[in-house]
């Protein structure tokens, strides 16, 4: 998946629950350029472009889970 | 042209193909036949719902609609009993026959049973199916003690599941360290350690002689090989899947550990594929045949093998695999394959950070990186490259290894 040129950036937010109509992405489930952005953003106050695996809203199990928020 | 399709199996590879064919054969008939009550889930994340993590509605990736809106016949609950490749036709426990003009099995495994007396005593698990993860959450909950065998990426979910559920657990392993055959006990303390963390004791050079029962049949404890007896009310036995080929030993079918494929996931037989766990293929990126039973591998085996069926020699599969472990606060990755090869690397990069690279003839196979995931890229990079990194393989130790640090060398 290659990164969204729309601007807008992408964050990941630990939480410990999981609504029932969500969804949640596993780390193995992601491209590439996902899993490194997972990797440097999960646990870290940081953002970073868009990328085209993951959408506001979702939720992806890492080392702990995490609600993608885009702005 | 083919234009019927028929898919045993709807798991990602079966699923990836269903979804490939319909996307490249608009006006294909497409059949997809599974034994299981329930249509596509994620099989990544059953372990999440066992350990009381997750609900269950997100882990179904395609409802039943889907299948409508695509145009899919699916066939839940329907046990294929033979395959009669000479008239391309699959016959089923209730009766019905299905023709084809491509046929892909995706027809996967099922669990080991350990060989051990009481083996099939209640309380025993095997972790497969999301209805396995049903009856392990519900039996986990009830239980205070636990027994786990099998020391590998499958085990270690039970050994996941039972901390976070509190169960105390004995986590029985035949030799000194966990998944032997790709880490060195200095790496594999960094897992045993996690699991003590949550309450699971790792007990080496162990292993399951006996189960005893109670009077109700139920499991109450298990017997090593030294007669230490670990009492146990839920028992978990990850040690390997049976590769279903019994449905194909009467058939001209090519089986070897598997159905062996070519790297277009066709079969000896021109007109059937195979694809995800089930099949022994022509490995392009490790030069000889291999087994993967990862998701991304399988999901990708799936759609290639579709564009095979439509087109044979379209694509080949040509592919990097990779499997996380999620449960603890450090990610653990192995890729490739991390148990081949001729030699290997390895080193402590820092605190709770370790890493290791199997080599076969100077070139990168597979390994295994705990703590610290960021060289996955450069590592798979180098296997799809075929770098032979003779002489370098130190650089391969360095925190913040690139590709770029190697000096040039060949390609293949």
């Amino acid at each position: 998946m290659s990164l969204r040129e729309t601007g807008r950036r992408l964050r990941l937010r630990r939480t410990g629950w999981i609504p029932p109509d969500a969804r949640v992405r596993h780390y193995d489930e992601l491209g590439e350029e996902a899993q490194i952005l997972v990797r440097e953003l999960a646990g870290r106050p940081r953002t970073a472009p868009e990328t085209g695996d993951l959408d506001d809203g979702d939720f992806v199990k890492f080392t702990d889970y995490y609600q993608v928020r885009t702005r | 042209m083919s234009n019927s399709y028929v898919i045993v199996g709807d798991g990602i590879a079966g699923a990836s193909a269903a979804e490939t064919l319909r996307e490249e054969a608009p006006d294909a008939e497409i059949t997809v036949l599974t034994d299981e009550g329930e249509s596509l889930y994620n099989r990544i994340l059953i372990k999440e719902y066992a350990k009381g993590k997750l609900p269950e509605a997100p882990i179904s990736i395609h409802q039943e609609e889907w299948y409508d809106d695509h145009d899919v016949d699916l066939r839940l609950n329907t046990v294929v009993v033979d395959i009669d490749v000479e008239n391309d036709a699959i016959h089923t426990h209730e009766g019905e026959t299905f023709e084809y003009d491509s046929l892909l099995l995706a027809i996967g495994g099922t669990p080991q049973q350990l060989p051990v007396e009481n083996a099939d005593a209640d309380g025993i698990h095997h972790f497969w199916t999301f209805q396995d993860a049903r009856r392990i959450k519900e039996s986990v909950e009830d239980a205070e003690k636990a027994v786990i065998v099998g020391a590998g990426l499958l085990g270690i979910d039970f050994a996941a599941i039972c901390g976070a559920q509190d169960v105390e657990a004995k986590y029985l392993m035949r030799g000194d360290n966990w998944w032997r055959y790709a880490l060195s006990e200095e790496g594999a303390e960094l897992m045993h350690e996690a699991m003590r963390k949550r309450g699971v004791e790792p007990v080496f050079d162990s292993g399951v002689d006996r189960f005893e029962v109670d009077d109700d049949g139920h499991v109450e404890a298990a017997v090593d090989p030294s007669g230490d007896r670990y009492e146990c009310d839920f028992a978990g036995v990850a040690i390997g899947l049976n590769f279903n080929t019994e449905l194909v030993e009467n058939t001209p079918l090519e089986v070897e550990d598997g159905l062996v494929v070519d790297e277009y996931m066709r079969t000896n037989v021109d007109n059937v594929f195979a694809a995800g766990d089930i099949t022994t293929f022509n490995d392009l990126v490790l030069g000889e045949q291999a087994k993967n039973g990862s998701w991304g591998s399988a999901k990708e085996q799936g759609t290639v093998a579709a564009r095979n069926m439509l087109e044979y020699e379209s694509e080949a599969f040509e592919w990097v695999s990779s499997y996380s472990i999620t449960h603890f606060d450090f990610p653990f990755l192995s890729f490739g394959h991390p148990t081949l090869g001729d030699d290997s690397v390895e080193a402590t990069t820092a605190e709770g950070e370790w890493r290791r690279v199997a080599l076969k003839n100077g070139k990168v196979v597979g390994g295994v990186l705990i703590g610290d995931l960021s060289p996955q890229s450069a590592f798979k990079q180098l296997m799809r490259e075929g770098r032979d990194v003779s002489g370098q393989t130190e650089l391969l130790m360095e925190p913040g290894f690139s590709v770029d640090d190697l000096a040039a060398t060949t390609q293949q």
